[in-house]
């Protein structure tokens, strides 16, 4: 029992990852703006076509109003987020590749640090929407033998992330084994 | 051990000849009632025209038959190969040192005639090859040299796998020795009394209801108007007696229901462990025969749900890669929980068996926030039914007291769950293992040994990250393909992935 207490000890050392070393590109924040921008104005196309239908059935419903209310608190959230959530973003998006390991880190209200040891990655690919594209962007996404681990550094300046997925794919082939 | 047959032999073989049989009596199943609506809509119209039906059934056996003209399979050194197809000619491999998994099962005209239905998993979780079917003994013996071959050839690939065996168990040797069988487990059937705390077949009795009402238009005792007049006098005279009749006769369809699939499931279990897999046995009707490579075994869960739970008992099953069902293969059915541990224990295989036991060790708590948190997620319903019972009381929907007494109930009940849910709760790191407790009503408990964790998550919602909480995910190609050990402090979550995988969060440390 007294390995078991050593190993309690070794846990309750404090550790703390520091950050990634790399930001991802600047222009990520225009690029996640004007997507932000495009669902607000989506849903606000919806909202005032439901407002003129209503108006045009009948206008005093006291459901009706109280749906438009709600209508109007959604799209008043989604306009904060096109506003506040891109710089938010790019000050916690960051990401780096050890040589042995790849480190992310994600997300704007809530945080996700991924890591996988490059010796179990299987796949290793890149994307670009249209828009990114408009943006020279490109998402690489990096895969293990687990369904819940893809890990995903968006919005790479697209000469860096063809850079990387060369750099990870080399590294892949030099390593077999995948734990499965 | 003298090599088996199918091993040696390299030449394309048949399925057993039986499959003759049982071919043409599966199509006629599977076409019964079309052929026999048909049958009655022929000859209704004209008797003479009924043997139009002759040639239907010939041409049902002829399909019945085809399969067994047209499935070949072989064994050679590195690779099981197997050809189907009439038409659409089909040739699937499999490499051995890929198999994962081979199960046997025998259903009642199988066992009838003396045959066995194998099922072959390989590294990729979804595609098994079937092979319908075997006679048993030629089954038998291409399971043990599936098995018996994997790890035999496993050294063979360079690189990392290989330094996965050797860190993992001194178990595989080379020089195939034979070793006998160990039994893990055996039915014991003064574990039948937890076979109605488990609500796993209560499906089937809601089937069972769902088909007699389909039918109950038929039955005189649905007869509406019977059904009222009948009502009016149960209210006038006996309502506690028809609440009664219909507790006891629930009970007692449920004890047989739940008693009865327990026995045809799980009659003459056995766990056994035999050159570097697992076997499992079992079944009154249909008997299965399930053998998971030992190697790929990353871990087991212990699972015991609320009512199993008040009574002692849990359920067993093990995170593997390669076989079917979501990676999970449940192995022992509802028992006490001292044996579900034991069992579990011994399938984990410890390298030193002095080593803390990481079913049984007592789990490292998460603090104070954690279970405030528990008491935020306990109280939810209670918060919530304010919010909507006043709302309803406001527009006169409901009663005063109605709202009052749920709301109380609610409360009890959240800080009981709250209670629960932070008990369960918890982590802790064995020479070999992670260990992860959840659950609220149902405790459960997962330990993944630490050579399976290919990857690492840390979550951290907005409210988890004010009170420094984080949930840490490892992520593994076995089981469900993940272990979630839920607000954990962020700093200890860190720790541990640090102390599970030694090195590769090394780069990355502050």
């Amino acid at each position: 029992m007294s390995e078991q207490s050593s190993d309690d000890i070794a846990v309750a050392v404090p550790v703390a990852l520091r950050e990634p070393a790399h930001q991802v590109s600047p222009r990520a924040v225009p690029f996640w703006r004007l997507s932000a921008a495009l669902t607000t104005v989506f849903f606000g196309a919806w909202l005032i076509a439901g407002m003129v239908l209503l108006s045009y059935l009948d206008g005093t419903q006291a459901v009706g109003r109280w749906a438009l209310g709600l209508g109007a608190v959604v799209v008043a959230l989604l306009l904060a987020r096109t506003i506040w959530m891109p710089p938010l973003r790019f000050r916690i998006h960051r990401w780096e590749v050890s040589p042995g390991a790849i480190h992310t880190r994600s997300g704007w209200l809530g945080r996700e640090e991924r890591i996988a040891p490059l010796s179990r990655v299987q796949t290793v690919d890149s994307r670009q929407g249209a828009l990114m594209r408009y943006f020279k962007l490109s998402t690489i996404t990096v895969t293990t033998a687990s369904a819940a681990g893809p890990i995903e550094i968006e919005c790479l300046d697209e000469v860096v992330a063809r850079q990387v997925v060369a750099e990870l794919t080399e590294i892949v082939e030099s390593t077999t084994g995948d734990a499965t | 051990m003298s090599l088996p047959d199918v091993m040696t032999n390299q030449e394309w073989q048949r399925l057993d000849r039986r499959m003759l049989l049982i071919g043409p009596v599966r199509a006629l199943k599977e076409l019964a009632i079309p052929l026999i609506i048909t049958a009655v809509g022929i000859s209704s119209r004209d008797s003479a025209s009924a043997w139009w039906l002759i040639p239907g059934i010939i041409g049902l056996l002829v399909i019945g038959v085809v399969p067994w003209f047209t499935t070949t399979f072989r064994m050679t050194s590195t690779q099981f190969q197997l050809r189907k197809g009439l038409l659409n000619k089909q040739q699937l491999t499999a490499p051995l040192d890929r198999i994962r998994s081979v199960d046997l099962e025998s259903s009642l005209l199988h066992r009838l005639l003396g045959l066995a239905k194998v099922e072959i998993g390989t590294g990729v979780d979804d595609s098994r090859i079937e092979l319908n079917a075997l006679a048993e003994p030629q089954a038998q013996s291409l399971r043990v040299a599936l098995l018996s071959r994997a790890p035999e050839v496993a050294p063979t690939t360079p690189g990392a796998d290989e330094v996965l065996v050797s860190a993992e168990a001194p178990l595989p040797l080379p020089q195939q020795l034979p070793v006998p069988p160990l039994e893990l487990a055996r039915i014991d059937w003064s574990w039948l009394r937890f076979a109605p705390f488990s609500l796993g077949r209560l499906v089937l009795l809601a089937g069972i209801f769902g088909v007699v009402s389909q039918f109950g238009d038929e039955l005189p005792i649905f007869d509406w108007d019977a059904l009222g007049s009948g009502w009016d006098r149960v209210q006038t005279y006996a309502l506690p007696v028809v609440i009664l009749v219909g507790f006891v006769s629930a009970t007692i369809a449920w004890l047989l229901v739940s008693i009865g699939g327990y026995v045809v499931q799980w009659w003459n279990l056995r766990l056994v462990r035999e050159n570097g897999s697992l076997r499992l046995t079992a079944g009154l009707f249909t008997t299965r025969s399930t053998s998971i490579e030992e190697e790929r075994i990353r871990g087991v869960e212990l699972t015991e749900p609320g009512l199993l739970r008040l009574v002692g008992g849990a359920e067993l099953s093990t995170l593997a890669t390669g076989v079917g069902d979501g990676g999970t293969t449940t192995v022992l059915p509802q028992c006490p929980r001292e044996v579900a541990t034991r069992v579990g224990e011994a399938i984990l295989d410890l390298r030193d068996p002095e080593d803390t036991q990481p079913l049984s060790v007592p789990l490292i708590q998460h603090g104070r926030a954690a279970l405030r948190r528990c008491y935020i997620n306990g109280l939810d319903p209670f918060l919530t039914w304010i919010l909507v019972g006043g709302v309803l009381v406001w527009f006169d929907l409901i009663p005063v007291w109605v709202w009052v007494t749920v709301a109380l109930a609610l409360a009890v009940f959240g800080v009981l769950a709250a209670r629960a849910a932070y008990a369960h709760l918890g982590h802790a790191l064995t020479a070999d293992h992670l260990v992860a407790g959840d659950g609220m009503l149902r405790r459960r408990r997962i330990a993944l040994e630490t050579e399976g964790v290919i990857g690492w998550v840390v979550q951290q919602t907005w409210f988890q990250r004010r009170v420094g909480l984080a949930t840490l995910v490892a992520t593994t190609a076995a089981g469900s393909e993940s272990v979630e050990i839920k607000d954990v402090p962020h700093e200890v979550a860190i720790a541990l992935a640090d102390a599970v995988t030694p090195g590769v969060l090394t780069p990355f440390l502050a």
